[in-house]
């Protein structure tokens, strides 16, 4: 090798690279293809554990519960959504004031209803509704402050046409009733509602048909007196109660849309005394203008029939409904069957031009600082009135036979209101309402008749 | 009177007349085996009664199929990849006997299968037996064995070879079995989502199948695609099938539930299941050109190195079990 001269040494060293590049060059190109065949797979594997991850998050997020909250609450269901608790409420807070009474009533503030509710599902089958009464039981004019329950019920939801509800509800009879306490046009419902059972114990059937066309409910109940609470078995006698209710055009488009008629009714047996039994009547102003003698006794038949509608048409709201009360009472031995009966009629009118309806407004601009939106505002009028029977009047005053069962000196034979008001719904959340009611009276004074009540109301609802 | 009498008959006879439903609730890779045989038994059914049986078969990954049983789904038969989830119906729901595996010959198997290697045409990786699953560079592709029964499969099949290898013990067993998962780049929940991986991905180098689940592969993409290799050893997967009692007898189809499966063990069941490459229980049954399809390997017991299925389970796919430290040492 030494021998070589330095040309030939360059020679054998650039016929050497020229021998051994294709072999380099194969070697790199190899590798090359395997390095890119490793990255192609590392690419492949990523891609497939993005996708299964994608997979297994979209699976987990079908099984996950669903926890919302919303302008009606909180709840908290399970995937399939058969399982549900759900978080609402109903506060009202009222500031009574009467005109030209001569401090006959008093004025100030009430906490009407402080309501959190309860409810949910349990399967496909159960369903429950738990609402009890903060507001005590002074917030429904009945005297005394303890707490209450208002509704405690297990529905049993056979089918949409046949479910049954067991415990404390509302009667199915007044139509103003049913209405959300939270949706009422008026702050206080009307005279026909003192007429039918508030909150009843006992078991309803219930369902609707032909497209939810017609509903009914029927029912067997412990029994109320007019316009009052039950919540336990005074007399051990029971009430039937019942109702259909039709809505021929609820699924069509046409100006009937929002038309409802029915008819509902109870009958029922009832004796002994109390306020459980015997009613005692309310003007919307909420002070008592009728009782019975303390002496007199229900003592056998009670039975009421209420025909009721209402018609809504784009902002125009209509409710009317009759109650007829019907109640074999006693005194001193003498036997009377008394027939009240009430009815109103209540108009209203959505000025900002939402849809009036049964179940309330919807502000289509809710109220919200910083934005255009000052929610809706609902104009309403209502006209009713309450007449006692004239044969509760009649009959001796005085000693051991006394057999008149009211007094006319001192509780009103008939009461004839009159209202107007104004609903600003801040949000499907808050309503500020105020309204005035003039109520006049037809005896229920030593001389002369009871005083007219000029009721000016202003309620704070919050309910979500 | 008469007319009454008339419409009550004309509605019982329509009673009679309408098809009886019949569910069979099954896993993933028996698709194409039921199709046929619900097809072929109720012919035969209807024939020797007269009664017509809609029958519908409901698929999913087996261990998921079992808790929809417990959880309510009214399963008159259930066929699972494994007899540890129709265990679980009969311990949880108590809709069968907890000796159902012995109401049946062949452990209630009518049909076996195993675990044998899919790999890329030409097996470019020359993979031939377990031992190869641990090399460097080589992927392979499995589902995850707490959530697939197929997967199970796999994990046990690798888990025996290991313990058979000379010297072989558990120590030597989970030392294997934890490089052979540190080899597996993509845990899929179950074995079609493993399949899809494999073949529709294009990703690792080896897919351990059930047996079906690789002619079925070969048969859909074509043998230029894949090879089926069979490993020195593999395991003896008895696929169950049981009838669900409390349902039969709710339903009233407890004659055509116990026909149904012991179909699957005559001449017809035997020969569909070797169509849809499950080894039959009794191959002079079934089409000698379906059997000789089969590789011969020998094939162990899952009883004769784990004890029961019980047992396999609590120690290897329970939560803190061996399948979760090993992979835990993987990572």
């Amino acid at each position: 090798m030494s021998r070589l001269t330095l040309p030939s040494r360059t020679l054998i060293s650039l016929l050497a690279a020229a021998s051994f590049a294709p072999l380099a060059h194969a070697q790199t190109a190899t590798s090359d293809k395997q390095r890119v065949e490793e990255l192609e797979q590392r690419l492949l594997i990523l891609e497939r554990k993005l996708e299964i991850q994608t997979e297994e998050a979209a699976t987990k997020a079908k099984e996950a519960p669903v926890v919302t909250a919303s302008d009606k609450g909180f709840s908290l269901k399970n995937a399939k959504g058969d399982y549900e608790i759900k978080f609402s409420a109903l506060a009202q807070i009222d500031h009574r004031a009467f005109l030209d009474d001569d401090g006959a009533f008093r004025d100030g503030f009430v906490t009407r209803r402080l309501r959190p509710t309860i409810q949910g599902s349990a399967g496909k089958l159960v369903a429950f509704r738990f609402t009890p009464e903060f507001a005590g039981a002074n917030g429904v004019g009945d005297g005394g402050a303890t707490s209450a329950i208002v509704d405690a019920y297990f529905d049993l939801k056979f089918d949409p046409r046949a479910s049954l509800r067991i415990g404390k509800q509302k009667g199915p009879i007044g139509l103003e009733r049913l209405q959300s306490g939270g949706s009422i046009e008026l702050i206080e419902r009307g005279f026909p509602t003192e007429l039918v059972p508030n909150r009843d114990l006992g078991v309803a059937l219930f369902g609707e048909f032909a497209n939810s066309t017609i509903n009914y409910t029927i029912g067997v109940f412990n029994g109320t007196a007019d316009g009052r609470d039950v919540s336990t078995a005074d007399d051990g006698l029971k009430e039937y109660e019942g109702r259909v209710f039709f809505e021929p055009f609820k699924n069509d488009f046409g100006a009937l849309k929002g038309l409802g008629f029915g008819i509902a009714g109870s009958t029922g047996a009832k004796d002994g005394n109390g306020n459980n039994l015997i009613a005692r009547y309310r003007t919307p102003g909420q002070n008592t203008f009728f009782t019975y003698d303390a002496t007199v006794l229900a003592s056998g038949k009670h039975s009421r029939y209420v025909p009721q509608a209402y018609y809504y048409y784009n902002s125009l709201g209509l409710l009317a409904e009759y109650a007829v009360s019907e109640q074999d009472l006693t005194r001193a031995g003498t036997e009377r069957t008394i027939k009240n009966d009430a009815y109103s009629v209540t108009a209203s009118y959505v000025l900002t031009g939402e849809d009036a309806s049964f179940k309330g407004i919807k502000p289509s601009a809710p109220y919200a600082i910083g934005t255009d939106g000052w929610g809706a505002v609902e104009l309403v009028a209502r006209i009713g009135a309450l007449s006692i029977d004239s044969a509760a009047f009649e009959g001796t005053t005085a000693g051991a036979t006394a057999n008149r069962f009211a007094n006319p000196a001192t509780q009103a034979k008939k009461a004839e209101s009159y209202g107007v008001g104004v609903n600003w719904l801040l949000t499907q959340n808050a309503k500020l309402s105020t309204d005035f009611n003039f109520t006049q009276f037809d005896g229920g004074a030593a001389t002369g008749d009871r005083r007219d009540e000029k009721a000016v109301f202003t309620r704070l609802t919050i309910q979500y | 009177m008469k007319r009454t009498l008339i419409v009550l008959a004309a509605a019982l006879l329509s009673t009679a007349a309408s098809a009886k439903d019949f569910l069979n609730v099954s896993y993933d890779p028996t698709r194409e085996l039921y199709k046929d045989v619900n097809t072929v038994f109720a012919a035969d059914w209807k024939a020797k009664t007269g009664e017509t049986l809609d029958i519908k078969t409901s698929h999913g990954g087996s261990g998921k199929q079992a808790r929809a049983v417990i959880d309510g789904l009214s399963a008159d038969v259930v066929t699972l990849a494994l007899a540890y989830d129709i265990d679980s119906i009969a311990e949880k729901a108590a809709l069968l006997p907890k000796d159902w595996q012995k109401r049946l010959p062949e452990n209630s198997s009518p049909y076996t299968s195993t675990i044998v290697f899919l790999v890329r045409k030409g097996n470019p990786k020359g993979i031939k037996d377990w031992g190869d699953l641990i090399k460097p560079g080589v992927k392979v592709i499995t589902p995850n064995p707490k959530t697939s029964g197929g997967a199970r499969w796999n994990y046990l099949a690798a888990w025996g070879w290991a313990l058979k290898q000379p010297g072989g013990s558990e120590a030597t067993a989970k030392d294997y079995v934890t490089k052979l998962f540190a080899n597996v780049p993509v845990l899929d929940t179950g074995a079609r989502g493993s399949t899809t991986t494999f073949v529709q991905r294009g990703i690792g180098d080896v897919l351990l199948a059930w047996e079906n689940e690789a002619f079925l592969s070969i048969n859909e993409l074509g043998p230029d695609k894949f090879d089926i290799v069979a490993p020195s050893v593999s395991i003896l997967a008895e696929p169950p099938v049981a009838l669900v009692d409390k349902n039969v007898d709710k339903h009233g189809t407890r004659k055509a539930a116990e026909a149904y499966l012991n179909f699957l063990y005559g001449p017809q069941g035997q020969a569909l299941a070797a169509k849809h490459y499950y080894r039959p229980r009794k191959p002079e049954l079934a089409a000698a050109a379906d059997v000789a399809r089969f590789p011969k390997l020998p094939l162990f017991t899952l009883e004769s190195v784990f004890g029961s299925w019980a047992k396999a389970q609590s120690t290897h796919f329970s939560d803190g079990g061996v399948f979760d430290q090993i992979t835990g040492a993987s990572k």
